[in-house]
This record gives C-alpha cells, structure tokens and sequence, in this order.
C-alpha cells in the first residue's frame, strides 16, 4: 500500500499522537486527523462494502458529501452507525468498525450479491411486491423468503440494543445576521456584519474556520490562506456580538427564517465533560442569513468508478494540504475542468508521482498548462478514463475521447497509478437555498444548478453563488455581510489573492459511456443501468426517477450522485438538463441523531404532574398511576394483595364507614365578571344563572355539534364569582373552549376565566361516616345536613389552614369535596386522615373510585367518548327547555336521535369472569355465528357492593335491552360469555345515601 | 411558522392552538335555522390562498388571535387579536 | 395560618453542583412571594387595572404589552392583553379587589397555585434558551419586562427582574418536574441551589 503521511506539512500537530483502532487494529494519527486521513495515512484505503452489492469500497471525499466510507463508533458500550469517517474527529482511543461485510472486510460473503446483480436492478422493492404470478413465489411470498435474506445482505450499519447514556439539547438563539460556512467569503461576511454591531452567528461544520482557505495554497493579504484565514477567525472570535458555532451544520431552513442546526459538541472527545451535550440541536431564528456554504466537486462517472483509490481530485488535494497525507503513491488525474491541475501540483509538491492527467477537453487555459508542468507531466488531452484495474487500483485504461460528440476512438492504454484523482465540475451547495427558495437554476457554463430566488431572508456569497475564485469569495462575503448588516456596500480594498488562473468551468461531460458497472450514486449502489432502465420503463420525472432508483436517497442525500443522474436521465431522454430538472433538498442536509431531535425529552417524554398530596400517597404504599399527565394513586395495597383485592377492601370501606381520594386533579376554572351566570347558562346545557350563592350544581356542557363536551359541579361562590370544575382529562379542552367561546363567539361578555387547577388541592370524604370525621375537624363552620346540605358548601379551617367543604357525592355516599390552598394540601389531608381514624378511614385510589362510581352509573370520559349525546348517557334531564346553550340547535338533528344509537346501560358478568373493556357486546350466543356487535363495554370492575363483576356499556338500543341477556365477546382477552343488561344504576338508585 | 403575536410578538406555532375557520359566524344561539348551524359547524370552503382562521395563542397569553394565513406558503398577512377586533365589528353593525 | 409547603420540599437541597471546570455560574432558587394574583379588566380599561396594581403596590406598570416592573419584594407584569400578574404582600388579592371595582376587573389569587423560581447568574439566558423560544437578551427583555411562553407543556410566565435575574412563575403541579429540568440544564454551566 502506498498511501501515507508525508514528511511534512498540513495543519496537523504531529508532535501529538493518537492511538485508535478501526476493525479491531490498533493504528496511530495525529491531532487535527479525521479519522479518514488517519486511516489515509496508515494505508488503509478499502473501509466499507457497498449497500446492494457489497463491493470494496474506499474513501472517496474529505467532508461530509462522503457516500462510501460510513462506519459505526462504539463509544461508551453503544454503537452508533453510518458515520462518514470524514468527519469523526480522531480522539485517543477511538474505536471504529467498518459495515456491511460478513465476515470480514478483506472476505465478505455478500460480495456474492454481485452475481446476482440483475435481482437488485432498479426497482427491485417494487417489482418484488407486485412481482408475477409464478406458482407459490407469488409476489408478498417471495419476499417473505427474501426478506431474511435481504434484510442481513443490503444495508448500511447495525444499530445497537443498548439505550444510549449521552444528552441532546435544544438551543433557541436569536440573532441579526447568521451566516452559514466560514469558508473565505463566509468569513469576509461575518467580518463585515460584526462590524455594525448587530449580533452575529457564525455556524461552520467543520471543526475549525476557513474552509477551503485551509488547503487551497493560495495567497491571501499577502499570507498564505490558511494563516489569513487563522487570523480573520481570531478577530470574528474576539468579537463580543459574535458567536462562532464550529462543529455545527445547518442542516434545515423553515419558515420564519428559522435555521435548524446540530452542533457536534461532544463526538470528538474521548470523555464529555459533565453536563455537556452530545449534540445541540439549535433553532436559530434570524433576520438575514448569509447563505456561504460554498460547492461541492462531482465525480465524473465512467466504467469501475467506485474501485478503491478513486477519489475526488480536491479532496486529495485536501488530504495531502491539510493533514499531510498522501492518498497513493503514483496519481492519475482525470478531469474536465482546470481544478484537478492545483490538485496535481500540490501532490507532486508533497512527494507523489504524477502519472497522468487525462482531461476530456482538447484544450486547456495557461495557467492549468503551467501547474501540469509543475506537476511534472504533460496532459493527456482529450483522453478519458475507460477502466479501472486491480483489487484496490493499480491502473486505469483510458482512450482517445472527443468531448464534443463523446465518442471514444483508439486502443485502451494502460496506465499505472494507485489513485485516480477525479473531478467532474463544482455544484454550489445550494440545499439549504432550496428550501427557502424558487426553483434551483442550471446554468450552462457551470454546468450546476444555481440558488434559486430566495423566498425567505437569505442572501449568497461565494461559491454557493456560482463565483469560482476566491477573490469573488471574498468580495462577494464582504457584500452579502454588509447588506445583510444593513450597511452601505464598502468601497475599501479587499485582500488580495494570488492563486492560478484556473479557469472551473467544465466541459458539459458527466459520463464516460463503456463497459463495466459504472456507479451514479455510490451509497445506495445505483448505476449508470439502473437509470436508464428506469427511463425505459417511463419513469421520466426526475421526482420519480429518484423514487424508483433510491438515487440521491441514502444518508449522503446525493451530494456526488445529483448532477451525474440528472445528466444521465436527460441523456437517455434526449433533452438537455435544463429541461429534466432537479428535485427539492429537503432537510435533514446530513443526518441528524434522533437524540437531538428529542432532546430534554429523551428518557421522559411528558413531565410529571404531581397534586400536593403526592409524597404522603408514596410514603403509603400507594401504587400511582399516569392519568394524563397527573401521577395519581391506583391503589393503597396492604402486603400480598392483589390490585382487585385492594380496590374491593376501599371502595367496600367508602360504603361501611368512610374513605378519602385525592381529587386535586379535577379541572378548576374561576369564572369571574359581571356576565358570569350569563355566561354560564349559554355554556352549560342546565341553568346556573338561578343557583344561590354558597351552592353547587352538576352541570353538562356540549360541543356545537350537539355531542357531548363534558361535565362537572360548579360553585357559586358570589354573585358574580363562579368555581367550575371539569373532568381531570377534559380540563384543557374545557378552558380551551370557553376561551374560545368568549374571545370569539361573544367578544362583549365581561367575564375572566383564570385556570385555579393547581392553586386548590382537593379531598374526597365519601362514606355514612363522612360528616363524624368533619365534625370532629372542621373549625369554624357546622357541617350538619342544616348548615351544609346537599350541594351546600361551606367556609371554615381544618388545624388552621383554611377551607372550603362542598357537599356532593361521586360515590353515591354521604360525601364531601373538601378544597384547601395547594400549599396546605398535604397539612390538612393529613389532619383529615387523623380524624378518619376511629372511623377505619381508608385513603382509595383510581379503581375503588371507579368501582364506586361504576356501581352508581356515573358517567366519566369513558363514556363522555366524543360520539356521545346527552340522551344516549340518559342525561336528558339537564338539557333546559327554557334557555338555548351550546349544542342546543343541533343536538336533536336526526343522526343524533336515531334508534340504533349506542345508549347507556349497565351489565353483570353471569360467568363469574371479569369483563373487558372495549369488549363487544353480541346477542347471539353461538360462536359461529355471532351477528353484529351491538355495543361494547366502557368500563368494568368486581363489584363490593353487588358482589358480582359489572360494567357499564354502550349498546343499541340502551333502556330497551334491561334485563335482556348477550354475551361480550372478547377475543383479544380470550373472552366469551353471558352477561344480563341492566339499568346503570346498580346501586342505591333513589340515592337515599348520598342525601341521607 | 412563526405567528406575529400583537401581545407577545413572533412565536414559534407550537405554541399555538388551531382553533378553526375565522370566516362563518355563530348563529345566535336562539335561531333555529339549521341550514345555518351547519354551514357554522361543518361547511368549509378550504381556499388554496389565504385564510383568515382563529389560533389561540395558547402556550402564551392566552388571546385568540384572527390570522389571514396564505395556506400554500405559511406567509402570514394579518393579525389582530379576535375579541377587540370582534367588538369593533358588533360596535360597527 | 399555617405555612405554605412547597412543592419541591422533598427534593430541595441548597448545595453546589459545579460543572467540570469547577465553575459556577447560575444559582437556582425558590421564592416564595407571599401573594401572587392575577389582575385582569376589561377591554380598553387599562389604565384603570394599572392605577389599581399602583395604590396597592406602589408599581408603576405600563400598559404596553408584555410591561413589568419590579419593586421591593413586589413585581408586577402584563402576561396577556388585559391581565397582569402582581405578586407581593400577604393579603395582596384582598386589598387589589378592594380598590378594582367589579365595572373594572376582577382579581384571581394565585398563591398556591404558582410556583416562582429564580434563575441569576452570567448564564442564566444561556440555560434559560435551552428550554424557551424566546428571546432573552437584554436589548429584547429588558428588565422589569414579563414573557408567557411554554416549555412543552409546562406553561411559564417569566419577569426579567435584574439585569441577570429571570423570575419564573410555573404552575405547582409541574413545579417539580421543572425544577428537575431546569437542574439538568444548568449542570453544563454549573449551578448552586440556594435559599431564597
Ligand atoms: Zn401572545
């Protein structure tokens, strides 16, 4: 092998060493490698297997448009895949693998694929779903067998099981002026807008400023462009009202000119510093960005293209400049443009031989003639490359090309070279553009497409606009700064560049056309082939064309394959490119770790909600439960209970002598003002307008449509001072709609609505015993049937914290609502659980309160479902005939008052077996034949009271059915059975309990 | 999308709710016209174009705001807060 | 009267967290106003609701949007058209409802129901950006100001009430979620719990 580390040179510290190791060997770079270079310069050049037909393949760019060289990281016991080794930061102890091969990657079993090359032709998913009728491989079955096979064989790297350890964060940052890539005219840009005192954002994915000033040898300001480059950067650094984001891609542009970015915080650390993220993900809202994201060079695409040594022409360039690394020994060139001949002369300049430059064109500028001089070799012109040789290249065969008709003439000649150092022309990097803009523009010199209109606030400057030379770089950064600054343009010099007068242009050549599979887009394996057949069989749309091939659709999004396909396609339909189009770049730009994307969400996706009584439900051994946000108590289990066990003991207490739940997740809404009642009663399907103060009513609201919204007693605490409570699931939608209703239904009612939820905590006393407990701890006010009777409320202090007790009954008990500040929560829950004492109380969770209030028939979310109406939940009774409300005009259209409507009833279980919820209920009891269901089930328990299983369910009919017997049926559960329909009042239906 | 909130200023749209078609009026709810309920509870025209529709600015002051939204590109022509403006028009009727 | 307990009482420990480098640059507390009350009128009558919050408070507040000011151991700020958030003396809703006449406004007490932590320190908008889409520079929320805004589904109404000082009022329930957030924020910068 013959790549290497030259003697000197490059932006490398080669005083430091780092140890790493790729496929389990160890090796050796320096600080300032990536781990392609390092592996460049320990002669590794194969480091991946190709994604269809696991061909050898070698590091082919030195940035982040790499198609070949993923690999996967382990780090801290997790792996992470499909890294372009040109952008992993070397770091001491790195451990990387290579992909796709099986077993190793000198011996790959998938290599055989390769034979089989036909199966994976373009299209293949497709052809394979709707693949022909031949015997039992029918279409979907013959990928059945496959997928097994396919799934190992085709693919990039392998996730790990492992949950990830590191921290992603969000990052909002707002700023003037952004500006993307701080190359030359990025640069120049963040300088000329700093200046003006706007607050600047400089992002550069790169681990260090000065993009291809870094490598490009050129002169600028009289230094060499590196050094310039150094010192600008310092300068923009010590800049208060600049912050400079290296290791960060912008990799989206959304409406609002907000800018997505990653920044790599971590990744290039063996050991994060505490706190520190992995990845930041910003937002980046700004007034102008400043679009310098430069271009990137195409391959040009002809026959073994993809053999390990090929490799961009700049990016060898780069290689040999910035990290002191030779990508081979004897280098051939092949071009058609004057770019790949800086390229020579700087590798002849490092220590490589130059064995060729072949060039498509018949002519070429002065300056290129002089730098192949340099290079030590006379240009093969109007040669092109026709073959490539070798296991890793060891030579290319090329032939007489005429550029004009590209027709190949003459004898392939041999010639030895271990790199083949390509160049097929610069695309300006116009992805983010494309998303904040028209439609991309080709132009005919450059053969690229150019950034379209903008539609959002971007301005371009340097390459990404088209302009070629550095010196364009710069006046177009300082410009495009400037405006962006809102600063009149400047007439001062700029620094002057000394570079060769290269002249970028192509010759509109893209494919050198020859035997053998030539690759358009290296990542996902589709060839010269693929396209064309794919044009053959009509897909002519380049937005189907890409669909079809997966062109441009891998991690690499494209970046070398775009213009080489696009080229392609419109060849094979004989029109020029300017008429096939390009697709839309859509974000991600390169891929983005999901992590960043969650952020603080990773781990817990929602925060948890806690009532104030929280720690003393924990400290009991209550088991809790996620009802939406909330966190609330599911049962008080004593040891070796079961979850029924311990909800039948509560709610059997509730009903014998006393207990107490945490109701402080019930939606509390102050409704205050002059209208209030007004307001009410135009909500509220009942009338609250006539409720006297110190009362409570149970209220029904619906939705406009009729259907039913929700439930719950509200207070009258004043004559225009109402406390409405909703359902805990509904609270939001609930203070959503009146506000609704209120800034845009009836703009002209004085009433405030304010959410309380959270500034009253809320306990339940429900049981004969109830009153004797707040008797004994209730300051300030009696509580006897007189001073607080049904629906009454009362003020007093329980151990001196103040409250609110409102008499009314979810358990169908002698119950009581008692409300105190959140703060004093847990104080007076405590003091209301010593006076509980001598009664046995016993705290209950969310199944004793579903039990109770399920032997009741009380309705709930369950059965308040969204499709409901008040008749089908037999609720009738609340809708008042001497007011219109909400839903009033619609809630009796025909639809809602049918027949076969799913109506309310209750059901006992007559096997003795638990019901289901969601289980449907049928009226015929023979399995095969089981007819139409005819409701479900909303919601079951065992029964304490009634000692039998029951639930509440939704059928056809309701009332009708009383005493009728079906069978739920429950599949799912394994579940078929009788069950008798009965009223839903299970227990106590005159409600003599509660008013007792 | 940012929405121009006339309390708040620009704000990202996750901290809005959509809260419907800001062109049909409620029917009093006294009339019984139900060709009118349903025009206000169902019918939308849903215009290529822009859209004058209510968001909630509901992750921040609370207001219900009346926002002419061009629905193709997001771009946003107007925004008034929905119950001053409402006044205005019940004033001008 | 009893005291008011905080939501955060079994969690809360005054201690150091410093990052790697051994710095500290936020502290991280709970006030505890004694009052806090959410003050609303009625379209137009502003000025009205602002004279109001001044004979109680002392405050000076404007009637621009998102307008604050912060006094000795009492703040106020506009957090919605029409509506402000005060927070101060004991018995603040009963002495605001006494002077704001029903034809002006109403008045809500919000005192347990909010929970207000303090975020100072030269990072403070650093670690606050993390968690918020707004703005926090000081040429954009000068001090005095307030913000309603949302971390996901925590709803936040946030007062600049020193010039590297943020107030943040949260609803209880979340409290302890937030607060935790907020700590797992901060620890990249380095942080100290400490008593109001
Ligand atoms: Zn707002």
């Amino acid at each position: 092998m013959t790549a290497r580390r030259t003697s000197s040179g490059g932006l490398i510290e080669r005083s430091r060493t780092i140890g790493f190791t790729f496929d389990g060997r160890s090796y050796t770079g320096h600080s300032g490698d990536t781990l392609a270079s390092a592996l460049v310069a320990n002669g590794v050049t194969l480091v991946g297997r190709s994604f269809k037909y696991h061909r050898p393949r070698g590091i082919f760019t030195a940035s982040v448009d790499e198609p070949n060289a993923l690999v996967t990281i382990l780090k801290d016991g997790v792996r992470e895949p499909n890294i372009p080794a040109t952008q992993i930061e070397l770091f001491e102890g790195l451990e990387a693998e290579s992909q796709n091969r099986f077993p190793s990657l000198e011996f790959d079993l998938g290599a055989l694929n390769q034979l089989a090359g036909r199966l994976f032709s373009a299209g293949f998913y497709y052809k394979t779903f709707m693949g022909p009728v031949i015997g039992p491989l029918r279409g979907t079955r013959f990928w059945m067998i496959c997928e097994h096979f396919i799934r190992r064989a085709a693919g990039l790297g392998r996730a790990g099981y492992k949950p990830d350890p590191a921290r992603y964060e969000r990052m909002n940052a707002f700023c003037d002026v952004l500006i993307v890539g701080a190359g030359p005219a990025g640069l120049m840009a963040a300088e000329a807008a700093m200046s003006s005192g706007k607050r600047v954002i400089l992002a550069e994915q790169e681990p260090h400023l000065g993009g291809s000033a870094r490598w490009s040898g050129e002169m600028i300001g009289g230094k060499a462009a590196a050094d310039w480059s150094q010192d600008l950067a310092r300068r923009i650094d010590a800049s208060e009202n600049v912050r400079i984001l290296t290791r960060t891609t912008a990799w989206g542009y959304y409406d609002g000119n907000n800018i997505a970015a990653l920044e790599r915080v971590t990744d290039h650390l063996a050991d994060a510093p505490k706190g520190a993220p992995r990845h930041r993900n910003w937002a980046i809202r700004a007034d102008t960005v400043v679009l310098a994201t430069g271009a990137f060079e195409r391959p040009i695409v002809f026959p073994g293209n993809d053999r390990p040594g090929v490799m961009l022409a700049g990016a060898t360039e780069r290689y040999a400049r910035e990290f002191g690394v030779l990508p081979g020994e004897k280098i051939a060139l092949f071009t058609n443009n004057d770019s790949a001949y800086r390229a020579a002369a700087a590798l002849r300049q490092f220590g490589a031989t130059i064995m060729a430059i072949i060039d498509v064109r018949a002519k070429i500028s002065p300056a290129a003639r002089a730098l192949a001089e340099e290079a030590g070799v006379e240009p093969l012109l109007g040669f092109a490359v026709t073959a490539t040789v070798g296991r890793r290249l060891t030579k290319v065969l090329v032939r007489r090309f005429d550029a004009e008709t590209e027709r190949l003439s003459g004898d392939a000649r041999p010639i030895e070279a271990d790199c083949l150092a390509v160049s097929g022309g610069w695309s300006p990097a116009i992805h983010l553009a494309s998303q904040a803009g028209r439609n991309p523009k080709w132009d005919e010199e450059l053969c690229a497409f150019l950034p379209p209109e903008p539609t959002q606030a971007w301005a371009g400057a340097g390459a990404f606009t088209g302009a070629v030379t550095t010196a364009e770089a710069l006046s177009t950064g300082r410009n495009a700064g400037l405006k962006a600054a809102g600063k009149k343009l400047s007439r001062a010099k700029l620094p002057e560049v000394t570079a060769p007068n290269l002249d970028i242009h192509p010759a509109s050549v893209f494919e050198i056309k020859g035997n053998g599979k030539a690759f358009v887009d290296f990542q996902h394996d589709v060839t010269v082939e693929d396209v064309r057949l794919a044009h053959r069989e009509g897909f002519v749309s380049v937005e189907h064309l890409k669909r079809y091939t997966t062109l441009g659709m891998a991690t690499d999004q494209g970046k070398t394959s775009n213009v080489p396909g696009l080229a392609i396609m419109a060849d094979a339909r004989g029109l020029p490119i300017r008429d096939v189009g390009t697709t839309r770049f859509r974000p991600p730009f390169s891929p983005v770790s999901i992590g960043a994307l969650a952020a603080e969400k990773y781990g817990h996706f929602k925060p948890d909600r806690l009532t104030p009584m929280h720690d003393w439900h924990v400290e009991h051994g209550a088991r809790m439960m996620n009802v939406g946000l909330w966190h609330r108590p599911m049962i008080y289990g004593q040891p070796g209970e079961t979850v029924e066990q311990a909800y039948t003991r509560e709610a059997a207490t509730v009903r014998r002598s006393v207990g107490i739940v945490d109701v402080s997740t019930l939606g509390k809404i102050a409704v205050k003002g002059p209208d209030a009642a007004v307001f009410l009663d135009r909500v509220y399907t009942n009338q609250f307008s006539t409720l006297p103060i110190n009362k409570a009513r149970y209220g029904l609201m619906l939705r406009k449509d009729g259907i039913a919204l929700d439930d719950g007693t509200t207070w009258r605490l004043g004559e225009h001072d109402f406390l409405m409570t909703t359902t805990t699931a509904n609270a939001g939608r609930v203070m959503q709609h009146l506000e609704y209703v209120l800034d845009v239904v009836w703009p002209d009612l004085k009433v405030h609505l304010t959410s309380v939820t959270d500034q009253w905590a809320g306990a339940a006393l429900a049981g004969p015993n109830a009153r004797k407990v707040l008797e004994t701890c209730v300051a300030g006010s009696a509580v006897d049937n007189e001073a607080l009777p049904f629906m009454g409320l009362v003020y007093g202090e329980i151990d001196r914290a103040p409250v609110l007790v409102c008499r009314l009954s979810f358990s169908g008990e002698l119950a009581y609502e008692v409300y105190c500040g959140a703060g004093h929560g847990k104080h007076v829950w405590e003091a209301l659980i010593t006076a509980g004492e001598p009664h046995g109380i016993a705290p209950y969770g969310m199944e004793a309160l579903g039990a109770l209030r399920i032997e009741k028939g009380h309705v709930t979310g369950a059965e308040i479902d969204g499709r409901t109406t008040a008749r089908d939940l037999y609720l009738d009774w609340m809708l008042s005939k001497k007011k219109p409300f909400i839903g009033s005009a619609l809630m009796d259209r025909p639809g809602l008052i049918e027949k076969t409507r799913l109506r309310l009833v209750g059901v006992i279980s007559l096997d003795g077996r638990p019901l289901g919820g969601g289980a449907h209920i049928v009226e015929s009891g023979d399995l095969n034949e089981l007819g139409e269901s005819i409701g479900h089930i909303t919601a079951f328990c065992y029964s304490p009271a009634l000692a039998q299983y029951i639930g509440l369910a939704l059928v056809k009919g309701g009332k009708e059915l009383h005493g009728k017997r079906a069978y739920i049926s429950d599949p799912l559960r394994k579940h078929f059975g009788p069950v008798q329909i009965v009223s839903h009042h299970f227990f106590d239906p005159e409600g003599k309990r509660m008013h007792g | 999308m940012l929405i121009p909130c006339p309390h708040c200023g620009p704000r990202e749209v996750s901290e809005f709710s959509y809260q419907g078609d800001a062109t049909r009026t409620c029917p009093e709810l006294t009339s019984t016209d139900v060709k009118a309920w349903y025009d206000y509870v169902y019918n939308r025209p849903n215009p290529a174009g822009p859209h004058r529709e209510y968001w909630q600015h509901s992750g921040g002051c609370r207001a219900h705001l009346i926002v002419t939204r061009d629905t193709r590109t997001h771009e946003i022509h107007d925004v008034a807060f929905a119950r001053a403006a409402l006044n205005r028009a019940g004033e001008q009727a | 009267m009893v005291e008011r307990q905080s939501p955060l009482t079994p969690i809360f420990r005054p201690a150091v967290h410093s990052n790697d480098v051994g710095s500290i640059s936020i502290t991280l507390s709970e006030v505890t106003p004694l009052s806090i009350v959410e003050a609303a009128c009625w379209p137009g009558l502003n000025e009205r609701l602002t004279a109001a919050i001044q004979e109680v408070t002392g405050l000076s507040v404007d009637t621009t949007p998102n307008a604050g000011v912060v006094g000795r151991g009492t703040a106020a700020f506009s957090i919605g058209p029409d509506r402000y958030l005060v927070s101060g003396e004991e018995d603040l809703s009963a002495r605001l409802a006494r002077v704001l006449s029903e034809e002006t406004g109403t008045v809500t007490d919000l005192s347990h129901g909010r929970t207000t932590f303090r975020v100072s320190g030269t990072r403070a908008e650093w670690v606050l950006s993390k968690l918020f889409a707004i703005d926090f520079s000081p040429a954009v929320f000068p001090v005095g100001e307030g913000r309603a805004t949302a971390h996901h589904d925590i709803f936040a109404q946030i007062q600049r009430s020193d010039a590297a000082q943020f107030d943040l009022y949260v609803f209880r329930s979340f409290a302890r979620a937030f607060w935790n957030t907020l700590c797992t924020a901060a620890e990249e910068v380095g942080y100290e719990v400490i008593e109001a």
